[in-house]
């Protein structure tokens, strides 16, 4: 217990630290939303009201203050662009990423697992070499890229035709799979080179160490080496690249998927927000995401100790 | 071989991971799934269009409907007093919810306009009993009083600053709605009668905009700042969703019923008559059950759900144009597409400029008569070494309208034999202007030219600097000064702070004071005269042309205005754009994205088949 309070009590020196960095930046580089406001022939006093509005002339630490404070009380205010309290958009967005993401970030890691332990197996033969050559591969093909060609191949009459290029109306399992596929499969392309690479990597070094050779020459099988021996020692590793991509899952989404497939989550909320200088949305999603990543790395840090009891 | 070899584990994990995966991902499914089940039953005979718009807007509340994509859906969900006839060409003015036209003083001053019998606002909890109460003058004056009310935010109050009695007054005492204004009055529910300070003719052009339409007050005090997301109005269209990758209107079944008729919105039966809008005569829109807007910014997106058959309009992406088009001028399309879809170009409201800033001494205004004249000859040096030619063939795909001076060819008194066009290029004349004025490759001003990052407006400052090196401008005194956002473009220009900077500039109305304003002295930053362009006999001109009517007269002073902005040469000008516009055949319409912009929305409708009007799904 004592051990989980001094994590919560650095996390929340961690929040604030984080909170006022990038508050500081968002305050004094990011976009000023009040040229955006202004009407096309704006005076100096039109331009004052609206930045009064904008509450960009209130001191700097009653703005941080005011913002810490919200975040702590989860009153994240209202958009600057819709008045849509962002509370709600955040519900109304994060659950639409979740599901949009989820199926091509597990998929991404479990075939990442997967190929990294085979290439591990095989190592320096001809299916390494394969797994390498596809992994680099993937690895250097622009997102873009692959999200166009995927849309041609999958869902025009230039290709199969078989999905939607764009929308979300998701009712049931069988829409969602229609809504889902071509996205997930863009970004299991685009993850999985990195994920086999980077897992590979991981399973190669624990498969060289002592203590597998020992079990070997026990007799031990194969399976059990692998699943007891080096996949379990490689988990620390292996959780670690896992839980902190959850965050970034949650709260940022993928800019980019969403907006090629026309999905309304958050991160096309995110991007317009910072491109319109929206900082009530823009708060919020820092502050969240910061707060994501500290909860997660405590998190983290229990399951080490659940995964390896050397750690103390 | 080793004892790794000797089993395949992996498929072992590989299906538990699976199995995982699946239940983890059904069970973030269903709240990720869209609330709105739909009737699909009823809905799948109705009619539906599908439209894409390359932008989005980020409020429904007209009094932020600043940009095109906003305006669309403003003047969808609400009434505005006037709008343009559907398809006469040039643009027309048009009663919506008014009418007939407006009466006016002899003076020019009142204006008096009366509004339609028995409209009526949506249904919507903002009223008593959830029940639409009759539009009323009342409601036009406090909708026009929101604009001038800080708390509001609004966009568009420019439209009536300094022009109607007791407006601005009606601010600078706190914006007090139960405050009457004197100019701004409903004289009963149905008359409303606007007094102006000084004439002002554009004034029924105002309220054609998304700004001037018409909101109920119970609705904003309900809705409070979520109003922006709560449209309450009484136009063709109700809003079913909205969100950043999509909106759906509904047909407001309340919208009241007016035949359609050819003759009043200017049909042309010999550039028209192959579109079957003669079906639409003495039926009443809005035709549509559904209209369904994509907000796709990225081209290929958009155009590959296009070619998928998901959306009914696209905007044709400039990189498509080689693939769709076998004649540019006038557009022709490739024989599959023709079979399926239509095309115009259509001219667009406006034009792209590189203003100068004049209050920058470098390039500007001096205080030194002599060197006042230099930086002339400079500015003139520098637009005659600009091709546009060659930035329309490159960036515009050759079809772009290019012109000289600040009177683009949409507004009514441009004259295309004023100036020279497309404006020529004088490579020889510049760099003598250049040499005659004492300047050379040492004493020349460094260049600083102002965007927001892309890769074409990089592309556009690298043509640029190509451009001016022809003339002897040392590459490296062309400088870019980026901006991650146009907002921060904004704020510089705005402030004075960047020395050449593109506007693309949207015209509010077919009237080029429009875009004389944006010379005049009086409107520099943070004004509209984003060229802090100063000139007195201008001035002079601009205020003797305010007040008056439609002329030949106030057309020959427009036009020696846009003579003297060519003269002292304060802006690399311009271009207007013309967008290709590509529609299903399947419907009967003619979109627009110039003046009648999203007033067309109404008149969209399923092409027929014996038997009337039928859905397209």
């Amino acid at each position: 217990m004592r051990y989980v309070l001094s994590k919560i009590a650095h996390g929340l020196l961690l929040v604030l630290g984080v909170t006022l960095i990038s508050f500081i930046l968002m305050v004094w580089f990011g976009p000023d939303q009040t040229y955006t406001l202004v009407g096309k022939n704006a005076n100096p006093q039109q331009i004052a009201e609206v930045r009064h509005e904008l509450g960009y002339d209130q001191p700097f630490a009653k703005r941080y203050a005011d913002y810490v404070a919200q975040l702590f009380t989860l009153n994240l205010g209202a958009s600057n662009s819709s008045g849509e309290p962002v509370s709600r958009i955040l519900k109304r967005t994060v659950p639409v990423t979740l599901a949009l993401m989820l199926p091509g970030f597990i998929l991404g890691n479990v075939l990442g697992i997967a190929l990294g332990l085979t290439a591990a197996q095989h190592r320096g033969r001809w299916t390494d070499h394969l797994i390498n050559g596809f992994s680099v591969t993937g690895m250097s093909l622009s997102f873009l890229v692959i999200i166009i060609v995927l849309q041609v191949l999958l869902s025009t009459p230039y290709g199969l035709n078989l999905f939607p290029v764009r929308g979300w109306q998701v009712n049931d399992p069988g829409s969602y799979l229609k809504y889902v596929t071509v996205p997930t499969l863009s970004l299991i392309l685009v993850t999985l080179g990195y994920n086999t690479r980077f897992y590979r990597a991981v399973f190669v070094e624990e498969s060289g160490k002592d203590h597998i050779r020992t079990a070997r020459a026990c007799g031990a099988s194969a399976a059990a080496i692998l699943w007891k021996h080096v996949l379990k020692n490689s988990l620390v590793p292996v959780m670690t690249r896992i839980m902190f991509s959850i965050p970034l899952i949650v709260i940022s989404g993928s800019l980019l998927i969403e907006s090629y497939f026309g999905i309304p989550g958050i991160g096309k909320v995110t991007f317009d927000a910072i491109t319109s200088g929206d900082q009530p949305v823009l708060k919020a999603v820092v502050g969240l995401t910061a707060v994501a990543f500290v909860l997660i790395q405590i998190l983290t840090d229990l399951l080490y100790r659940l995964v390896d009891p050397r750690i103390s | 071989m080793t004892c790794w070899g000797k089993l395949n584990p992996v498929n072992a994990l590989i299906k538990s991971l699976l199995l995982l995966c699946v239940s983890i991902a059904s069970m973030v499914m269903l709240p990720g799934c869209d609330s709105q089940r739909k009737n699909d039953a009823a809905e799948s005979s109705a009619s539906v269009y599908h439209h894409s718009m390359d932008g989005a807007p980020s409020s429904l509340d007209p009094a932020q409907a600043s940009s095109i994509y906003a305006n669309f859906l403003a003047v969808n969900l609400y009434d505005t007093l006037y709008r343009y006839k559907y398809l006469a060409r040039p643009y027309e003015l048009e009663p919506n919810l008014a009418d007939g036209l407006p009466e006016v003083s002899a003076d020019g001053l009142i204006y008096t306009i009366h509004i339609k019998p028995g409209v009526h606002f949506i249904d919507d909890p903002a009223f008593p009993g959830d029940k639409g109460r009759a539009v009323r003058a009342e409601d036009f004056v406090y909708s026009i009083k929101r604009q001038f009310d800080p708390a509001t935010r609004a966009q568009g109050a420019w439209l009536w600053q300094g022009r109607i009695v007791g407006l601005d007054e009606w601010k600078e005492s706190g914006s007090d709605y139960e405050q009457e204004v004197p100019g701004l009055k409903a004289l009963d529910d149905r008359t409303l009668q606007i007094q102006l300070v000084s004439p002002f003719p554009q004034l029924t052009h105002t309220l054609t905009q998304g700004f001037s339409a018409i909101v109920p007050r119970e609705a904003v005090d309900h809705y409070g700042q979520e109003f922006a997301i709560h449209p309450v109005g009484s136009g063709p269209y109700r809003l079913q969703t909205f969100n950043s990758a999509s909106a759906v209107l509904v047909r407001n079944i309340r919208f009241r019923q007016e035949p359609f008729s050819l003759q009043t919105e200017g049909f042309d039966p010999a550039s028209q008559g192959h579109l079957g809008l003669e079906q639409l005569e003495g039926q009443a829109a809005p035709f549509m059950d559904r209209v369904e807007i994509e907000f796709v910014a990225e081209d290929a997106a958009r155009w590959n759900s296009f070619i998928a058959g998901e959306l009914d309009f696209i905007k044709v992406p400039v990189s498509q144009f080689d693939q769709v088009l076998v004649n540019r001028d006038p557009p022709a399309l490739n024989a599959a597409l023709a079979e399926n879809y239509h095309v115009i170009a259509n001219l667009e409201s406006g034009f792209v400029h590189t203003d100068f800033n004049m209050d920058d001494p470098r390039i500007g205004y001096h205080p030194d008569p002599e060197l006042n004249i230099r930086n002339r000859a400079l500015r003139c040096a520098i637009i005659e070494a600009f091709d546009w030619q060659k930035r329309n063939e490159i960036f515009y795909y050759g079809i772009g309208y290019v012109f000289d001076g600040i009177i683009p060819p949409a507004a009514p008194e441009f004259d295309s034999q004023q100036t020279r066009v497309p404006p020529a290029r004088d490579l020889e004349h510049a760099r003598n202007l250049l040499t005659e004025h004492g300047w050379n490759a040492e004493n020349l001003p460094v260049l600083e030219y102002g965007f927001t990052f892309s890769v074409t407006e990089r592309q556009m400052f690298e043509q640029l600097r190509s451009f001016l090196g022809e003339i002897g401008y040392p590459q490296e005194k062309i400088k870019p000064l980026t901006f991650p956002t146009y907002g921060e473009y904004a704020r510089a220009y705005l402030n004075r702070e960047v020395m050449l900077m593109t506007i693309g500039w949207t015209m509010d109305y077919p009237d080029a004071e429009n875009t004389v304003q944006l010379f005049y002295g009086p409107n520099a930053s943070p004004g509209s005269n984003t060229a802090n362009y100063n000139n007195s006999r201008f001035n002079q001109l601009y205020r003797e042309s305010s007040g008056m009517q439609p002329s030949a007269e106030r057309t020959a002073i427009y036009r020696e205005m846009n003579q003297i902005v060519i003269d002292d040469c304060a802006t690399i000008s311009g271009v207007s754009r013309r967008l290709i516009l590509l529609w299903n055949r399947d419907l009967a319409v003619l979109p627009d994205r110039s003046f009648v912009g999203g007033f067309f929305f109404r008149f969209v409708a399923p092409r027929s088949h014996p038997g009337g009007l039928q859905a397209t799904e």
